[in-house]
């Protein structure tokens, strides 16, 4: 048994998963050997395509599922073995299952009336939580007479009723529209943060896991490929998966050349491309002509008509399309190896440069830092 | 060819379109197959009975056509306490056998929605199962299930649990066990239907604000499944309150049904506006409760 002290218990962390796998069937691991901590006040995102395990891993949190190894403690206590309803965890669940029979607030009350609490206090905060969620005037409403975004936010307000120690957020936004999404997006985070409840989102949009948490994992295949702040997992993706799965990259092939001792830098890979040499910062362990990937994002390149000085780090080809967004323009650019490429040129920077038209013969050049070495 | 097409158009009315042609034929149904039976019963009801055959309504006098209505039946069945009591009677059994079977049934239908999917179709089958043998026939090995010296009584006292045959058959208990028996079915098939598409996540969310899943049942699943409860009850009770064939057959001589009665009007007494009226008196007594019930229903909603 592990001996508590008090800095101990100070330093665990609320969430704490510990190898916890789900094997269905025997064979079938839908979640495979995840260990994850997330403290106290944290709005973690759990992201990934459909089937990646992410929601097998929220509804183990929840206790609809039990692990088939490992443990989960929640601020200490372990809850591996308690039922769905033992555990001081809410759920917003997916199209909210809102209950069509009870009126908006006794949604809200539901989970207050199973701990027995009186009835002046469960009024008080029904009402609080309704006047948190805008919708005081809407009551004795039935779900079905609510447009999309207020179930949600009855959902939500339904959700954080009992001052869970965690919620869980399974697709938030999944069911509402484009637009409506990117608003209540920003809502839905200023809700959580004025409650202060420690969260778990599940979602496969990665531009609703970026905006929302202050911390995420990229899922496949029941594991975690990354865990991050959505800065790092962008900026520094581990993998070509993560790199393809957040955003748009263009990603280069390419060999491993000899080190480059002399180089002025303190740590760079020669990486002998199809259509260009490029040396990249990075301390990652390499070896000779081994295949590796080059990450550059679209934003981090600059176009030119005009050839740069330099040897490395710049590519040449031709425009086969531009595409105007308004802030800023796409273009594909084709290099000589038949490779297609991103580039996307900010509006006030495309204005220097506004000549570039199909069929130009132009140059992409970037920074160091904006690339990235993909070893896997 | 083409002036064939323009004539038959032609011949069809204006207002016959299709869409009021669908609209029409149920309605049509309804008026010529539910609707006239009953003004005709209604009618019957009203005349006098004249050796065979009821009499005519409207007898003409000169010009003037006069209406004769004969309430004779109607206060004769006011007047005799044995069709109050019968009517009570047919009721409380109707009623007993609907919420036996609801209480049967419930469980019933209940896992059969929860059990694997491909076992599903097998349990309906089984369910429809009794409705390959003939009613009649079905209710007539009850009789030699239950009789003094038939299957049961022999097996419970093979096992010595009772020392004499209990008499079983011809009580009101041996109608029971018939009417839940036969229509058990129309209570499970509604419900089933209803609690198959149940959708599992609100079970789950109750869970999930912590709700015990024995209270779950009552306060999520049991109000969602209404619509599936008020069906299979309807489809019991309705039909239950004129059976007639399973108290002839297994309720003995002194279980009061009004379908019993019915007959004797018509083919002991052949006394057809009698039967007309308890026919009529026992329509109102079921849809009256279903109206206001319906109109309720409706304004709640709203």
């Amino acid at each position: 048994m592990e001996n508590t002290s008090t800095s101990a218990l100070a330093n665990e962390p609320l969430l704490r998963i510990e190898g916890v796998s789900k094997i269905y069937d025997g064979h079938i691991k839908a979640v495979d050997q995840i260990t994850l901590n997330v403290a106290s006040g944290e709005i973690f995102a759990l992201l990934g395509g459909s089937g990646c395990g992410k929601s097998t891993l929220l509804r183990m949190l929840a206790g609809f599922e039990t692990p088939s190894q490992g443990r989960i403690y929640l601020g200490g206590t372990d809850i591996t073995d308690l039922a769905a309803y033992q555990r001081p965890i809410n759920m917003m669940f997916q199209s909210y299952a809102l209950f069509p029979h009870l009126s908006v607030s006794d949604n809200i009350a539901f989970g207050l009336r199973r701990d027995g609490m009186a009835k002046e206090a469960i009024a008080e905060r029904v009402e609080a939580m309704l006047k948190l969620v805008q919708l005081s005037q809407y009551t004795k409403r039935k779900p079905h007479q609510l447009s999309g975004g207020q179930q949600q936010r009855v959902a939500l307000a339904r959700s954080i009723a009992k001052q869970p120690k965690l919620l869980l957020l399974d697709e938030p936004l999944g069911a509402l529209d484009k637009k409506l999404r990117v608003s209540t997006q920003i809502e839905l985070v200023n809700i959580i943060k004025e409650v202060g409840v420690t969260c778990v989102l599940v979602t496969h949009d990665q531009e609703e896991a970026m905006t929302m948490a202050t911390r995420m994992a990229v899922m496949s295949a029941g594991s975690f490929l990354q865990v991050g702040s959505p800065k790092d997992i962008y900026q520094q993706p581990n993998s070509r998966q993560v790199a393809d799965f957040i955003g748009s990259v263009n990603i280069f092939d390419g060999l491993v050349k000899q080190s480059p001792a002399n180089s002025a830098q303190a740590q760079c890979i020669d990486v002998e491309c199809a259509d260009a040499l490029l040396r990249v910062p990075s301390n990652q362990a390499c070896h000779v002509d081994m295949a590796v990937g080059v990450a550059i994002r679209p934003e981090k390149m600059l176009l030119s008509h005009k050839k740069p000085s330099a040897k490395i780090n710049h590519v040449g080809g031709v425009i086969t399309e531009m595409t105007y967004f308004g802030a800023h323009t796409n273009y594909h650019v084709k290099l000589a190896s038949g490779k297609v490429l991103q580039v996307q040129v900010q509006s006030h920077v495309d204005e220097d440069n506004a000549d570039l038209s199909w069929g130009d013969q132009v140059y992409a050049s970037w920074g160091d830092n904006a690339m990235v070495l993909l070893t896997q | 060819m083409a002036s064939l097409m323009q004539t038959l158009k032609n011949s069809i009315p204006s207002w016959l379109t299709g869409r009021r042609l669908v609209i029409g034929l149920p309605y049509a149904w309804f008026l010529i197959l539910a609707f006239l039976p009953v003004l005709i019963v209604l009618k019957i009801s009203l005349s006098e009975m004249q050796s065979t055959a009821v009499s005519g309504m409207v007898s003409w006098q000169g010009a003037w056509p006069s209406i004769k209505l004969d309430v004779s039946s109607y206060l004769f069945l006011a007047s005799d306490e044995l069709y109050l009591a019968t009517y009570l009677s047919s009721i409380s059994y109707a009623f007993y056998t609907t919420v036996i079977c609801l209480g049967l049934g419930y469980p019933f239908a209940y896992f059969m929605a929860r059990a694997p999917k491909q076992w599903q179709a097998l349990l309906v089958m089984l369910i429809m199962l009794p409705f390959w043998t003939s009613f009649l026939l079905r209710i007539y090995a009850w009789k030699t299930l239950l009789v003094n010296n038939g299957l049961i009584n022999n097996a419970l006292l093979a096992i010595g649990w009772i020392d004499s045959p209990i008499e079983i058959l011809n009580t009101p208990f041996s109608l029971l066990i018939g009417m839940v028996y036969s229509y058990l079915p129309f209570m499970i098939l509604p419900l089933y239907a209803n609690l198959s598409k149940l959708d599992a996540r609100y079970l789950e969310a109750a869970a999930d604000l912590g709700c015990h899943p024995f209270k779950t049942f009552w306060l999520i699943t049991v109000p969602l499944s209404k619509a599936g409860i008020v069906a299979g009850c309807m489809l019991v009770f309705i039909p239950a309150v004129g059976e007639y064939v399973i108290p002839e057959l297994l309720g003995g001589p002194n279980t009061l049904m009004i379908g019993r009665v019915l007959w004797d009007e018509f083919f002991s007494n052949n006394d057809w506006p009698m039967a007309g009226a308890v026919t009529i008196v026992m329509l109102l007594l079921i849809m009256l409760p279903l109206a206001i019930y319906n109109k309720l229903q409706s304004e709640g909603r709203a």
